[in-house]
């Protein structure tokens, strides 16, 4: 558990204020006189720690409240209500020397000036943090080493590939060693080699500097490999916090038992004699996947190997983006996922992430 | 910050937008070609109303200093920021400042130093021979004290238009689009400021309003210490105007900031 928190944040909300305008020209005309305004509760009440050191990922749907929630902790928005504190400072007031301890990096919005190399940008950031020339200099060629991009820095951006580009904004944000680093989806857009890079790059800093990281991501493979801890957020409300081990045991008691016969018929009577557990569509004859309680893993493994003709058994975790989106979906109101999980397969059911289920399986400790 | 830690991120602020400025070539030139322009064909256009004999407060020296020095001084002292903190404050890349340890108002600062400082340069060679072309009308004050004065009153325009300019932009905070405003605000320069025609040119019962009306200090005051022949009052006057208003538009600059962005943070960054 955390020690000293570096981020401190308790019953926070933010409620944000808009139109509404009804469709077509009339609607237009009519809100040109008299809008309707509305509320929406972005984040609801949400209380969470983060320790010195500690990285933890930040998950939930779009909407569910996480890029809101950054930006509270960075002082771009102001909490409707709720207190934040982030290394001992306010956010809000946007203090200079907390901006000089932490650092923002959103995927999906620059912080450079696409006309001119990042180099420039850098050179900025050197007199803004107030660097000496030998120190930036180190840090410069550490961080274009760890990230190797020692070649681009001279480039201009927007000649820059979209991984180089995400490279140099991680380069900007930490030239000047900020102790909390957050993260808005890093790796979104980016192919699997710079994806893998980036969290490479993500864990050493943490591991040799001590960086504190929120990071929130779409992609399971970055929650895995780099967060011990998660928070779940929807709705503007934390759904779970705890190590993504216990989520997938709260939200997944099953797991998967995959057996792979000699022979179609064998499987055949496999599922017959197991028809009461849900089974897995899959597109081998041979192969029989079923969801089974943690608890009768034994039993069904058993029974499937005294049936004769397999040729392989395996027992697996629920892949996580399933587990997420079985949390996600529960609360949310709907019926629960987890008796009958869709195939993973399934491209409009697997998440963000692009990756296999065995990669993701792979992963998992 | 330090004050000098301050200078040094203007010093590597400016060298940016200077590279940034040279980035843009076309825009940079047509800008150019409309700073030479507009200033000469409103000189060769009232040259030849007095030419017809028409009785005018200008002679034909003064014209022809008044709208060449035009172009140095509207150079020096526009700015074009408002469109860019309209922008930066819809798209959300006020953030990008907003996240720094430095006060945001030095990018568009040094973003037009930065343009002025190579623009100026630029500008010098066919201003200087649109001075030899009208070189037996151009009458130029010789005496060092009337230049030290209107370097003084270009600075101050200069600023009075920066904070102007970036107040209106700042409306972002509010409006959808502040470009109404800003024509506005356009229009009004180019009738009240003397860019179209020398405020000399107005019934003299108007004389009152122009002064009392703060156009007048963003371009016309600098022209008129060099070209008019101001008395001691009115030159006291008129830098007195200058420091009201800039006061005056610091202050605005300040509360539209202050809860402009408790907008920008309430209502979603």
């Amino acid at each position: 558990m955390p020690v000293s928190p570096a981020i401190d944040v308790a019953d926070l909300h933010k409620a944000y204020t808009y139109h509404h305008k009804a469709p077509g020209l009339r609607g237009s005309l009519q809100s040109l006189f008299r809008r309707q305004t509305l509320q929406r509760q972005a984040v609801d009440g949400v209380t969470f720690a983060v320790g010195e050191g500690e990285i933890v990922g930040f998950l939930g749907p779009n909407g569910a409240g996480k890029t809101t929630t950054l930006k509270m902790l960075c002082g771009l928005l102001y909490p409707s209500a709720g207190r934040a504190t982030v290394l001992g400072f306010t956010p809000s007031r946007r203090e200079h020397p907390f901006l000089r301890r932490i650092a923002l990096v959103m995927g999906q919005k620059s912080l450079l000036w696409n006309d001119l190399p990042a180099m420039e940008m850098l050179l900025v950031h050197k007199e803004m943090y107030s660097l000496a020339d030998a120190p930036f200099r180190r840090n410069v060629a550490e961080l274009a080493a760890l990230l190797s991009v020692e070649h681009l820095l001279d480039v201009q951006v927007r000649k820059l590939s979209l991984g180089e580009r995400m490279k140099m904004e991680l380069m900007t944000a930490l030239v000047h060693k900020p102790e909390v680093l957050f993260l808005d989806e890093p790796t979104i857009g980016l192919d699997v080699v710079s994806q893998q890079r980036v969290r490479d790059f993500l864990r050493r800093l943490n591991r040799e500097l001590g960086t504190t990281i929120l990071l929130t991501s779409h992609y399971m493979d970055d929650i895995q490999e780099l967060c011990p801890r998660v928070l779940v957020i929807d709705g503007g409300r934390l759904r779970f916090d705890g190590p993504l081990g216990a989520l997938a045991e709260q939200a997944a008691p099953d797991k998967l038992v995959r057996a792979v016969f000699s022979e179609p018929r064998a499987a055949l009577a496999a599922v017959a004699a197991l028809g009461d557990l849900p089974l897995r569509r899959t597109d081998d004859p041979l192969e029989v996947r079923l969801t089974v309680p943690r608890g009768r893993v034994a039993e069904v493994a058993s029974r499937l190997l005294a049936m004769g003709h397999v040729a392989d058994l395996g027992v697996e975790d629920v892949p996580v983006e399933e587990i997420i989106r079985a949390v996600f979906t529960r609360s949310a109101g709907a019926p629960s996922a987890q008796n009958g999980p869709s195939d993973p397969s399934d491209p409009g059911a697997g998440g963000a992430s692009a990756h296999s289920e065995a990669t993701a399986l792979e992963a998992r400790p | 910050m330090s004050p000098l830690g301050t200078l040094r991120v203007v010093a590597r602020l400016v060298k940016m937008n200077v590279m940034l400025t040279l980035e843009y070539r076309v825009a940079f030139f047509i800008s150019m070609v409309n700073l030479v322009l507009t200033p000469t064909i409103a000189l060769l256009v009232w040259l030849t109303v007095s030419e017809a004999g028409v009785p005018l407060p200008y002679d034909r020296g003064q014209f022809v200093t008044y709208f060449i020095l035009m172009g140095l001084v509207s150079m020096a002292t526009q700015t074009w920021t408002a469109e860019y903190v309209q922008e930066d404050i819809r798209y959300g890349d006020l953030n990008k400042s907003l996240l720094r340890p430095a006060p945001n108002v030095l990018h568009y600062i040094t973003n037009n130093v930065g343009e002025k400082v190579i623009k100026l340069g630029l500008l010098l060679p066919p201003l200087i021979l649109l001075g030899l072309v009208f070189r037996d009308a151009l009458q130029l004050p010789t005496a060092p004290g009337r230049w030290l004065l209107f370097g003084l009153a270009v600075v101050l325009a200069a600023a009075l238009n920066f904070l102007l300019d970036y107040s209106i932009g700042s409306l972002a905070f509010w409006l959808q689009d502040v470009s109404g405003v800003r024509s506005l605000e356009r229009l009004l320069y180019g009738l009240l400021a003397g860019r179209f025609v020398p405020l000399a040119f107005f019934p003299p019962e108007l004389a009152g309003l122009l002064q009392a009306l703060p156009f007048r200090y963003l371009l016309s005051f600098p022209l008129e210490l060099l070209t008019a022949d101001l008395p001691p009052s009115a030159l006291a006057g008129g830098f007195a105007w200058q420091g009201v208003y800039l006061l005056g538009f610091l202050a605005a600059y300040r509360v539209v900031w202050r809860y402009g962005l408790r907008a920008y943070a309430a209502s979603g960054a």
